[in-house]
């Protein structure tokens, strides 16, 4: 009886001070991970024949786990401002293969692997693959047609085939008018602030997922920020025709009368002009951190 | 302490007299095979292909012993009767079950020592010459050790209050989940809730993390392996079975053996 009441008080002591000691451990263990960068192997098996082979009748539940280690792959890389993201597409080729009906993994996909870096892999040309296929096994969805000639426009600037993917899509069931006007308007002018701006907002008020409309809302405000310092290095040139010199500030836009107030970008910052007189964000703008990200993965905001 | 030691000897003894140790013929086998068959069918990765081989053969081999034999330990005696009469002599039930868990970790690991000779032969006859960076797969098997160690832990305090069959699927299934604690801590914080995110944080600490023991991938590239890992990793298969240990004998001290 003696032991057992014994045991039990080591037991007390032992559990709590025990699971603190793991604790800090791991964090070392952790920390010791981190620094030897042994690249994670994320993908074992790369054939996604053997793969379909290998889960027998349940593919479709592979394919949702499969769909969730890119999320994660894509999320942990992305958290972690790595660029490389070679093992997307294998797993994307795995998720889609098991399931070829999994659309969200064709749309999402798309948009992992099309963006330059930071945002995406770089890759469009697989993202074109990757909805290509997801329009073969899905030829009603209309929507694969809409990120098939987002690709196109955005990252492979190839508006006839832009102009061609939504004029196709507009075509099936259920489509919406805009994809045929879209269809017209990119054939038409190329590439346009107006075009750039409501597909990326139509991204922000169809999708469900908060990052995503996270991603789309900074590609809107930074789409705003590169029209409106457009507009205002116009009116700068303006300033420069009647007064000889370029603004050296906006207060000076605004004296002149070319302005109503001072210019703001979407964040309320004020906008300045830079060494160059050209307009530019302010530096306490926090979209400049975003913008510059961007400019230092040469990845050109439309 | 020397009465658990005299436990542990006869633990050990009896596993060698089951003929636990004749697995190693057939890890043999397969080295040989591997050594011979590599060369024919692969260009360049020979080594890669011989350490990963023999480093999983070990920890498979070491992990059917493990969870088959440490749930044994305890059922075993009582349903032979034989624990009835080593707990009327002067040994504690702790003592019995301390014994019991170095006796088998002491078989794992005189097994997983010929085992790791068996692949540094085969590494000889593939690469005609071992190097200094081939002590990394000494690491990785002694990491290989550790992990057997807590699973020989878990399936002791497993066996101590449930069947032998739940037993080893309590023992599997926390083993199994172990091997994807890294995968619930990286879980991107983004897509979850704040609460979910917490709960799975806090569960990644208290599973047992069986990927820290997995150096296998390293191994077979002939990567330094840190110091400070091999130490913290000890310390923590230390404490983790130090835990698992102490449950275990609370549990089977207020067991009923009647």
């Amino acid at each position: 009886m003696k032991s057992e009441k014994s045991i039990a008080w080591l037991l007390l002591l032992v559990v709590p001070l025990g699971f603190a000691g793991i604790w800090r451990l791991q964090h070392g263990i952790d920390a010791q991970r981190a620094s030897i960068s042994e690249e994670r192997d994320e993908v074992l098996l790369r054939s996604p024949k053997l793969v379909k082979a290998m889960s027998l009748e349940y593919a479709p539940l592979l394919a949702d786990i499969y769909w969730t280690r890119v999320v994660q792959y894509y999320g942990n890389k992305h958290l972690r401002g790595q660029a490389n993201l070679d093992l997307l597409w294998p797993l994307l080729d795995i998720t889609t293969a098991l399931d070829p009906n999994l659309v969200i993994a064709y749309r999402f996909g798309a948009m992992f692997l099309s963006p330059a870096a930071p945002g995406g892999a770089g890759r469009p040309d697989l993202a074109v693959q990757l909805i290509q296929r997801g329009i073969q096994a899905n030829p009603e969805y209309w929507r694969l047609y809409e990120d098939l000639g987002f690709v196109y426009y955005f990252d492979l600037k190839d508006y006839q085939k832009a102009s061609a993917a939504f004029l196709e899509g507009s075509k099936k069931p259920n489509a919406l008018v805009w994809m045929k006007i879209m269809a017209a308007k990119v054939a038409a002018e190329g590439e346009s602030f107006e075009t750039s701006l409501f597909l990326w907002k139509d991204i922000y008020d169809t999708s469900a997922d908060p990052s995503v409309k996270k991603n789309a809302l900074m590609h809107l405000q930074l789409l705003t920020v590169k029209e409106d310092c457009k507009q205002l290095d116009a009116l700068a040139d303006e300033y420069a025709k009647r007064h000889g010199k370029r603004p050296s500030r906006m207060s000076d836009l605004v004296q002149a009368g070319l302005v109503r107030g001072i210019p703001r970008d979407p964040l309320g910052f004020p906008y300045v002009f830079g060494e160059g007189g050209k307009a530019e964000l302010n530096l306490d703008s926090p979209l400049l951190e975003k913008q510059l990200m961007f400019d230092r993965f040469k990845n050109v905001v439309p | 302490m020397r009465r658990a030691g005299v436990v542990a000897l006869n633990t050990f003894r009896e596993a060698v007299r089951d003929r636990v140790l004749y697995n190693l013929v057939f890890f043999a086998l397969l080295m040989i095979a591997a050594s011979v068959a590599v060369g024919q069918i692969s260009i360049g990765i020979e080594q890669t292909v011989i350490v990963s081989l023999g480093l999983s053969a070990i920890s498979v081999i070491g992990l059917l012993i493990s969870i088959f034999l440490g749930v044994a330990l305890v059922s075993k005696e009582m349903d032979k009767r034989t624990l009835y009469t080593l707990l009327a002599k002067p040994v504690r039930r702790s003592e019995f079950l301390l014994g019991k868990f170095a006796g088998l970790v002491l078989t794992l690991a005189v097994n997983t020592a010929a085992m790791a000779m068996g692949l540094l032969l085969a590494m000889l006859y593939v690469k005609h010459s071992l190097e200094r960076s081939d002590t990394v797969v000494l690491v990785a098997v002694y990491f290989i050790l550790l992990k057997l160690a807590l699973i020989v832990a878990l399936a002791l305090l497993f066996s101590c209050f449930t069947t032998p069959l739940l037993a080893i699927l309590f023992t599997v299934g926390l083993y199994s989940a172990g091997l994807y604690v890294q995968e619930l801590r990286n879980l991107p914080i983004e897509v979850m809730s704040p609460p979910m995110s917490a709960f799975t944080k806090w569960l990644s600490y208290l599973l047992p993390n069986f990927e820290n023991f997995n150096v296998m991938a390293m191994a077979a590239h002939g990567r330094v392996v840190p110091g400070a890992l091999i130490l913290q990793n000890t310390l923590y298969a230390v404490v983790y079975c130090t835990i698992v240990l102490t449950a275990a004998a609370a549990v089977f001290s207020r067991r009923n053996l009647k």
